[in-house]
């Protein structure tokens, strides 16, 4: 009895030091922050509402809605939109069926050759998108080396090339930026894959189906996922090697927000309402891709 | 067996497209399969035309400000961060993940080029803008790296033991932690300042035409002079692998330190 009344003194005691301790060391961590903050607020988040407010009025300053309204009746944004979802999707499945590939060989090589082959993979995120242009171009362009070859070895006429200018072609260069990227965020997850427990399910007498289809995918499909909606984002807004392939031949929704901002059809609240869109596009598939990782994980818990 | 081809194959798939450039921009010219000659005039073009030289000055002032600019920003703030535990800072490196996912850079351009018209701020189409665009960009993967470092050191636990023996604030600073998340701050100046260098998308929309940068003056030439656009995608290549070899250099030395 007397003990608990000696705590029940010194407790508040010790705990009013420690608030003084944490408010003081605090405001030290306020302080450090306070360049972080402000830096991102002005420079960020300011920016990001600034131009939604601004979507919601037209170029005279008048209240208006026709911005959105334009976005989904004009036949140039309707396409704009279609084409930047099938080019996403289309690009994101090459990446991530690619990069997934390139991940699982990459787990079952000898430690040294997978380190030299990720950090080989990692090379790309940072290179220009008009580097990868011109290095297509010089590869497979009209008169391009593989064109080249290909036609002196099957002796073809000239006017035989693979076409890069053309949809196949675009989603085939941005593949060297997606498929890299995939790689590294599967390769991560490939090594979380552990091996007792695929040896158990064998020895339990799991077929190789059912090998693949109880122990295999469950473990694997969130990462998948997670890897494939950072592909679909990245590609939503994707436009600097299609501009230095084919210029505006090519009708994206990013395309279309750049011209808006910077070029001849320059018209600020219309690129700020596509790119509200676009956020809007993007945000929804990340938040299903997201969901539906949660579910499968739970499912497999 | 059939591994190992694969293995080639993989590695020819990254080396031979970006090899592509760097053979076109030493060979006189390239309009058969094999290149003829060799030369270096088209690097000595970078050099000596005065728009290629600017635009190369342009670049390296504004990848090295994004670079301080960033080291300014993200060190005191992953220090308070990760002292504030570790929730927050999980939190935050999520955060800092899905950001440019979902604000990309055309989006962020998009929105600068407004935000910054007029006075006092009368920033868009200066070198300043270009600065703060790129600083903007490489924030998401900098501050990434900067926290993870300071996570994996046990900063507390340091910090207490140098206090413990004397060690002021600043002494702390300079001997203990600094040197411990040092590799962390050098690769992710290594990265911002990679990917700034090669940044077009959003420059080309910010810069006007005050701040042209190597990459801009790239996509010029591509229209124009496919010889020195060659040196250029080559330089720009020659950026990214150095600093690739340098990040990895850091990324053991830094799984050294943690098994020591």
């Amino acid at each position: 009895m007397p003990d608990t009344t000696v705590t029940a003194v010194r407790k508040p005691v010790a705990r009013w030091w420690e608030v003084r301790q944490l408010t003081a060391l605090l405001r030290a961590e306020v302080l450090l922050l306070l360049p972080f903050v402000v830096f991102l607020g002005l420079f960020e988040v300011y920016p990001l509402v600034n131009m939604g407010i601004r979507s919601l009025f037209d170029q005279d300053g008048a209240f208006t809605i026709q911005n959105y309204v334009n976005v989904f009746t004009k036949p140039q944004f309707r396409t704009a939109i279609r084409n930047s979802l099938l080019f996403a999707s289309a690009a994101s499945l090459v990446g991530g069926i690619g990069g997934t590939f390139v991940a699982a060989l990459a787990v079952r090589l000898p430690p040294r050759w997978r380190n030299f082959l990720l950090s080989l993979y990692a090379l790309p995120m940072t290179l220009s998108g008009l580097v990868v242009a011109f290095a297509f171009i010089v590869l497979l362009g009209r008169n391009g080396v593989l064109n080249l070859i290909v036609r002196r070895i099957f002796a073809l006429p000239p006017t035989v090339y693979f076409n890069l200018y053309d949809w196949p072609g675009i989603v085939m260069v941005y593949a060297f930026f997606q498929i890299p990227l995939m790689t590294l965020s599967m390769a991560a997850v490939f090594e979380n894959l552990d091996p007792s427990l695929i040896e158990a399910a064998r020895n339990l007498g799991a077929r190789p189906w059912q090998v693949w289809r109880y122990v295999v995918i469950p473990v694997l499909l969130p990462g998948f996922l997670a890897g494939m909606s950072i592909q679909f984002a990245g590609m939503m807004g994707a436009f600097g090697t299609v501009l230095a392939l084919v210029g505006m031949a090519k009708n994206l929704l990013s395309l279309q927000i750049y011209s808006h901002a910077s070029e001849s059809t320059y018209n600020l609240p219309q690129a700020g309402a596509l790119s509200i869109v676009l956020i809007a596009i993007t945000a929804t598939a990340l938040a299903l891709l997201s969901w539906g990782a949660r579910r499968l994980a739970r499912r497999a818990a | 067996m059939i591994r190992w081809v694969l293995f080639v194959f993989l590695v020819l798939y990254i080396i031979v497209p970006m090899l592509m450039p760097v053979i076109f921009s030493f060979s006189v010219f390239w309009q058969d399969i094999l290149p003829q000659g060799f030369t270096l005039r088209w690097y000595e073009a970078i050099l000596t035309r005065p728009a290629n030289y600017e635009a190369l000055m342009v670049s390296l002032i504004v990848a090295s400000s994004a670079v301080l600019l960033n080291i300014l920003i993200t060190v005191p703030a992953a220090y308070a961060l990760n002292r504030m535990g570790s929730k927050w800072g999980q939190r935050l490196r999520e955060g800092a993940i899905i950001l440019p996912l979902v604000f990309p850079p055309l989006v962020v351009g998009t929105a600068l080029l407004q935000a910054f018209t007029r006075p006092p701020l009368a920033l868009t189409g200066t070198l300043w803008m270009v600065i703060i665009a790129h600083a903007i960009l490489g924030f998401p993967f900098m501050f990434r790296i900067v926290l993870a470092a300071f996570q994996t050191i046990d900063e507390r636990t340091l910090s207490e033991a140098a206090a413990s023996l004397g060690a002021n604030l600043w002494q702390r600073m300079r001997y203990v932690l600094i040197p411990n998340v040092l590799p962390g701050i050098l690769s992710g100046a290594l990265l911002v300042f990679a990917i700034s260098m090669g940044e077009f998308e959003v420059t080309s929309m910010v810069a006007g035409f005050t701040a042209q940068t190597l990459p801009l003056r790239l996509f010029q030439q591509i229209r124009n002079d496919m010889r020195v656009a060659s040196a250029i995608t080559a330089f720009l290549i020659y950026v990214s692998f150095l600093s690739f070899i340098l990040m990895t250099y850091l990324g053991t030395r830094m799984r050294r330190l943690q098994a020591t």
